[in-house]
């Protein structure tokens, strides 16, 4: 009897310690699936769903597999408040991996110390956001506003400036820094007008845009639905002056189809950048996801290459620590669609930026390119 | 001229906007409050026409059908026992508007759609380029408006229709069947209703809980209209351009509540609102 | 002896225990997620019990709690993120947080409840308050976060099981002041305003000024909830201001159980912990199932799920008792003063004259019987002489003041009391707590006792008495018989010690007994106690016996004005009732 009961007490050690070493890693992923960031986050979760069924094909990280745990974060701030809470306390994920709107980030960054994870925000924003546990894989303005204002005034003789805004830390933070630029370029800003994130009736503010005489706008929205709406209604007023869009992506500007022509935009990715990765990677893509796939687009691939990312920080402190992970993830490079990717300037990246604009069958073409682009001081204190 | 357009183009899309929630308020007495989630069924029927690539015109009558035949259902059984506690039915239709919403998130997921213009571009005239959907909205509003006072006015229903309005016991005492009245007119209101939402969805976009924002404004134009469709007109023209004016003049935040407060403040000075003494 | 009100205590008294054993020792068995999700829910339960007060109670359905929940949690972040986060700045955003609601609660309450405002009114105001506030809040640009919320603030240093215990404090106390409220004979008011507003001010008290006062104390309280909320959860939102919250919270308190308080609290709490359990795997089934019970709910069960249980736990026996009070007989006065002063009066509704040129004299100890046919004007009299806001030509001075201009509960203030043609009282209550209403304007009640003796003048007791109900102060209103209604109308009224009584067709609807015993009251009170009554009546025999005075009118004039022998014996009359005098 004894015996048994000793035999037994191995076996399950041992099958403890093995169903331990199973454990899957999980990745929280806060995302959009409601609201304003609704229309570019399936383009997430698919990159995200991608990334994790690469991995785990080639063994997964440290032996162990990944696993998304993906939550509705109703693109603000309340929702990723319970969204957060989910993840980090419910679910108690490793790390959260995830693009949303600043609204969501700023309101999930207390959480995400009250429960030490580390975050990855994979989504372009207005910069100087800084947390020890976060990184930032997407551009900040300092990177992306500069080749679309310069482009205006220099190659189209832009003088006036509307610009136009959702009202929330990224609306106002990237008009801000434009305004700066542009005055500084010696053009003038003519108006400045925001509505709040779910706001969609942008009549007032394009009647404005024509009696201020504007030769030039600039417009920095919620990601996704708010850029429809303002691009829809501004082409049905006729306003055709150069347009340039700081937070369109390629696959919203598909699927808004003919109105989206000639919008410029700048973006750390475009589908048709030429290089080895980029051609796997979506080829990739269109093999998982066939007739279903979105395209992937300056929010959804960073998602892609975070993960990765996350991958090499795990392998380099050798567990899932946050602390180990957060000490590592300074030094890894992940060589994706987007080149080579490391989070290595103030926790921020260094990117090669595409100043696009868009054709009449919404794809984006390269109209010039900058590469290596630094972000400037955005966290000096970490 | 900018302007004048915007102010009838927004006062328009507010009448046939609420032209349907007016009728029910008018006959039936109550606040269907799931009138939100019937502009939402027209939208997503706009998003279906598009989808099954027909000529998008065709949402039209399919979101009337659509919204009377919900309609009906709604009026037997939650509205009717609920006759007598008004209260009651505006939160037992605020309910229905839940689950109708939840059940549009189920079928179609709850990110946000898009439906191409039923007329696209602008047209310029007099020195201004206009949207020529908006332009189309004016003349929408004026026809539905022309329609409900011919219907009023020259058919049997609205001669029974205006009795109810105006004394039901009564009504039912000359035998006229007041219970079909108030069928018809719900049935009708909410196929309105849903025909307002496609006219919506190419204006903006098209989410589960698109309706809510205009249930409100929709809400307050119909108290201070009373039961009277020229009243609603007015009233539609007076808020609608004080929130354009508000809109342009001061900010555009302050604009989108214009309507809702001003109507509170009519109300308070002149409970009977626009209607005639 | 378990009977039914044992049961009752024990089962708030095993309430009250698990809930203090749950605050106190929670933290230590559940998880951190859990204990985020019920310090959430603790919260919203607060606001939830707010909402029940307003309309459970009162009968005022408001959407606005969400607002005055965050203008508390927002005046909180403001003040850390703005201003800093030394304890005096915590004191400072406490007090931000709790006046600042309460003064908006008045001024929205001011906007509300006013004279001929309708329940519906005041539901659309409640819509428009959040709408308001949340607009507020998008335009506040930097100071409020706009779209952004404002987050990363220093909040109180906590922990989350002091969050959790803190909160449930909170709320456990909340819950008891508010159920011994409700309990008590103050709390019964808010019922009565719910039933029959009119007959509130017909009692000498202002139902308009109790709901504004209401509003503005509950909307302190949701300031606190929302203090609480700031610190517990570090972000503030505008969905946190807005009226799909307050829907919500609406939806909680029906299910849970309206007019119960205890029904709201464990709905909102249940509602909420389960919502956020079930909602990362089930999310648009579990809203859902939310709504559509919410449909059925209201159509089937009104009462909410609380009314299950309480359907089991309705307290029958009777325990209340009566005392009487000696009453002074009023004096004759000295001067021979009329009490009632009519000159002149007129009213018409547009081009139709109703009453015309009408004068009239009433002294202490008379008893003066109205009569005319129907349409005369006898209503429509009665009405202008108890509520001055009546637009009319010439004067009305009651003990020599001009009531024009005088709301019912100013003239009730007077001396006058008013038993209208259809028994005006609560319909909710019992006897006993409908007499008691009669005595606020004159003693304020406790907030937070049920008296269970009411002292009542010799007179009121003495209709009790006759009229075989003093001895049932605890049946329900609902069971009496038409003629017990109208005595308990009368003695409501005479239990306000007026001076003058107006009294329209008091015995429509009674037996010959009971006339006779109605006639009899009348006739000691006028007699020996110096009231003077004003009658509106039908029944002629009635008339003669009793009055001491007949004045007759006929299409809106007065016909005559005399003794009971003058005018019974009079030529007119029979003209005027027989239809020979139009025109």
């Amino acid at each position: 009897m004894k015996h048994r009961i000793i035999a037994l007490a191995l076996a399950s050690t041992a099958f403890a310690t093995v169903a331990y070493a199973e454990d899957p890693i999980k990745i929280g992923v806060p995302v959009g699936l409601s609201g304003a960031n609704s229309v570019v986050a399936p383009s997430v979760v698919q990159a995200a769903e991608l990334a994790v069924e690469e991995i785990n094909a080639n063994g997964g990280v440290l032996g162990r597999q990944l696993q998304l745990e993906i939550a509705d974060d109703a693109s603000g701030a309340a929702g990723a408040q319970k969204a957060f809470d989910a993840l980090v306390f419910q679910k108690e994920v490793n790390v959260v991996i995830s693009m949303e709107t600043s609204a969501a980030r700023n309101a999930g960054l207390p959480i995400i110390s009250k429960g030490d994870v580390p975050y990855i925000y994979t989504s372009f924003y207005e910069g100087k956001s800084c947390n020890t546990n976060l990184f930032v894989n997407a551009w900040v303005p300092e990177q992306q506003v500069p080749p679309v204002v310069d482009n205006f005034v220099n190659k189209q003789g832009a003088k006036k400036f509307f610009l136009i805004g959702s009202d929330y830390s990224f609306g106002r933070g990237m008009l801000t820094f434009a305004k700066d630029y542009i005055t500084k370029t010696g053009a003038e800003v003519v108006g400045e007008d925001y509505l709040p994130m779910d706001g969609s009736d942008w009549t007032a503010i394009i009647s404005k845009v024509k009696s201020s005489g504007a030769d030039a706008i600039i417009t920095s929205t919620a990601g996704g639905a708010p850029n429809v709406t303002l691009t829809k209604q501004l082409r049905s007023a006729g306003i055709n002056v150069p347009y340039g869009n700081l937070a369109v992506d390629e696959g919203t500007a598909k699927s808004m189809g003919a109105e989206a022509k000639d919008i410029f935009l700048s973006a750390s990715y475009v589908t048709g950048i030429d290089s080895a990765e980029n051609k796997s990677f979506l080829t990739a893509m269109e093999e998982k996801f066939g007739k279903d796939m979105r395209t992937p687009n300056d929010l959804s691939v960073p998602q892609y290459e975070a993960i990765y990312l996350y991958k090499a920080a795990v392998e380099k402190a050798g567990s899932t620590d946050t602390a180990g992970v957060v000490e590592a993830l300074p030094s890894v490079s992940f060589k994706g669609p987007r080149g080579e990717i490391s989070m290595s300037k103030q926790h921020h990246a260094p990117l090669t930026m595409y100043l696009g604009q868009v054709k009449d069958d919404g794809s984006v073409a390269v109209v010039d390119s900058f590469k290596d682009v630094d972000p400037g001081d955005q966290c000096p204190n970490l | 001229m900018t302007l004048i357009l915007d102010i009838l183009s927004t006062a328009a899309i507010l009448f046939i906007v609420s032209a349907g929630l007016l009728a029910i308020f008018g006959v039936l007495k109550i606040i269907n409050f799931a009138h939100g989630a019937w502009l939402t069924i027209g939208a997503y029927c706009a998003v279906v026409v598009a989808g099954l690539g027909i000529n998008p015109w065709c949402a039209l009558p399919l979101a009337f059908v659509v919204g009377a035949a919900l309609g009906g259902l709604t009026e037997h059984f939650i509205v009717r026992p609920l006759y007598r506690r008004p209260l009651d039915a505006i939160l037992a239709t605020w309910g229905l508007g839940i689950v109708i919403g939840q059940l549009i998130t189920l079928w179609f997921g709850r990110d946000v759609q898009f439906t191409p213009a039923l007329l696209a571009g602008a047209v310029t005239a007099f020195d201004v380029t206009y949207s020529l959907y908006r332009l189309f909205a004016i003349v929408a509003a004026l026809i539905l408006g022309l329609g409900f006072a011919f219907l009023l006015d020259g058919t049997r229903l609205g001669l029974s229709a205006r009795a109810v309005i105006m004394n039901e016991t009564l009504a039912r005492a000359l035998g006229i069947d007041t219970e079909k009245v108030r069928l018809a007119t719900f049935m009708s209101g909410t196929g309105l209703a849903a025909l307002a939402g496609v006219l919506l969805a190419p204006l903006t976009s098209v989410d589960p809980n698109m309706g809510v924002a205009w249930l409100t404004g929709a809400f307050m134009l119909v108290m201070v209209a009373g039961s009277s469709f020229g009243a609603l007109a007015a009233a539609c023209l007076v808020f609608g351009a004080a929130q354009v004016l508000i809109s342009i003049y001061f900010s555009p935040v302050v604009g989108g509540m214009a309507v809702a407060v001003l109507c509170a403040v009519t109300l308070r000075i002149r409970p009977k609102g626009f209607a005639r003494a | 002896m378990l009977d039914r009100r044992n049961i009752r205590l024990i089962l708030l008294a095993t309430l009250a225990v698990s809930a203090v054993l749950l605050i106190v020792f929670g933290p230590t068995f559940l998880g951190r997620f859990s204990l985020n999700v019920l310090t959430r829910s603790m919260i919203y339960a607060m606001l939830a019990i707010t909402v029940d007060l307003l309309w459970g109670y009162t009968g005022v359905l408001t959407f606005g709690q969400a607002a005055f929940f965050g203008i508390g949690a927002y005046a909180t972040a403001m003040v850390l993120t703005h201003l800093g986060s030394s304890p005096a700045f915590f004191a400072l955003a406490l007090v931000v947080a709790i006046l600042v609601p309460l003064i908006f609660g008045l001024a929205v309450g001011w906007l509300s409840f006013y004279h001929g405002s309708t329940p519906l009114y005041a539901t659309v105001i409640s819509l428009v308050v959040p709408i308001v506030v949340t607009q507020m809040v998008f335009s506040g640009g930097v100071w409020t976060g706009s779209s952004s919320g404002l987050v990363g603030y220093e909040t109180l240093p906590l922990g989350l099981a002091g969050y959790f215990r803190l909160t449930g404090v909170c709320l456990a106390i909340f819950a008891v002041l508010a159920i011994v409220f409700v309990r008590s004979d103050a709390g019964r008011l808010l019922a009565a305003v719910r039933d029959n507003e009119a007959r509130v001010a017909y009692l000498g008290m202002n139902p308009a000024r109790l709901k504004i006062a209401l509003t503005a104390v509950l909307a302190g309280v949701c300031g606190l909830a929302g203090f609480l909320f700031a610190n517990a959860s570090g972000v503030v939102a505008p969905e946190n201001t807005g009226f799909v919250f307050g829907t919500e919270l609406v939806v909680w308190t029906a299910l849970g159980g309206r007019g119960t308080i205890v029904g709201p609290l464990f709905g909102a709490i249940g509602i909420d912990y389960l919502s956020a359990n079930l909602s990362g795997d089930l999310p648009f089934l579990w809203q859902l199932i939310i709504g559509g019970l919410f449909v059925v709910m209201i159509i089937l069960l009104p009462g909410g799920l609380a009314s299950l249980v309480t359907r089991f736990l309705k307290v029958g026996g009777g325990e209340t008792k009566l005392s009487a009070t000696p009453m002074r007989p009023f004096d004759k006065r000295a001067d021979d003063a009329s009490l009632l002063s009519i000159r002149k009066l007129g009213k018409s509704y547009g081009a139709l004259s109703v009453l015309k040129g009408i004068d009239l004299e009433i002294r202490a100890g008379e008893l003066v019987s109205l009569v005319g046919p129907n349409g005369a004007g006898k209503t429509t009299l009665m009405r202008c002489l108890s509520d001055g806001r009546e637009q009319v030509e010439g004067e009305v001075h009651i003990l020599g003041r001009n009531i024009a201009g005088c709301t019912p509960q100013d003239i009730v203030a007077l001396g006058v009391g008013r038993k209208f043609q259809v028994a005006s009282i609560f319909d909710s209550m019992s006897i006993g707590e409908c007499l008691k209403m009669a005595r606020f304007s004159h003693q304020r009640p406790s907030p937070a006792r049920s008296l269970a003796e009411i002292a009542l003048p010799a007179p009121t007791v003495e209709i009790l008495q006759l009229t075989g109900m003093a001895g049932m102060l605890d049946k329900p209103v609902s069971l009496l018989s038409h003629g017990q209604r109208q005595a308990l109308e009368l003695a409501m009224v005479v239990a306000l010690q007026p001076r003058v009584i107006l009294l329209d067709e008091p015995t429509a609807g009674l037996t010959k007994t009971e006339r006779m015993t109605i006639g009899t009251i009348l006739k000691r009170l006028t007699d020996e106690m110096g009231f003077a009554a004003i009658l509106v009546e039908h029944d002629l025999d009635f008339v003669r016996e009793i009055s001491s005075r007949i004045v007759v009118l006929h299409q809106g004039k007065l016909v005559l004005d005399g003794t009971v022998e003058e005018v019974v014996n009079s030529e007119t009359v029979r003209t005027i009732y027989s239809g020979g005098a139009h025109g």
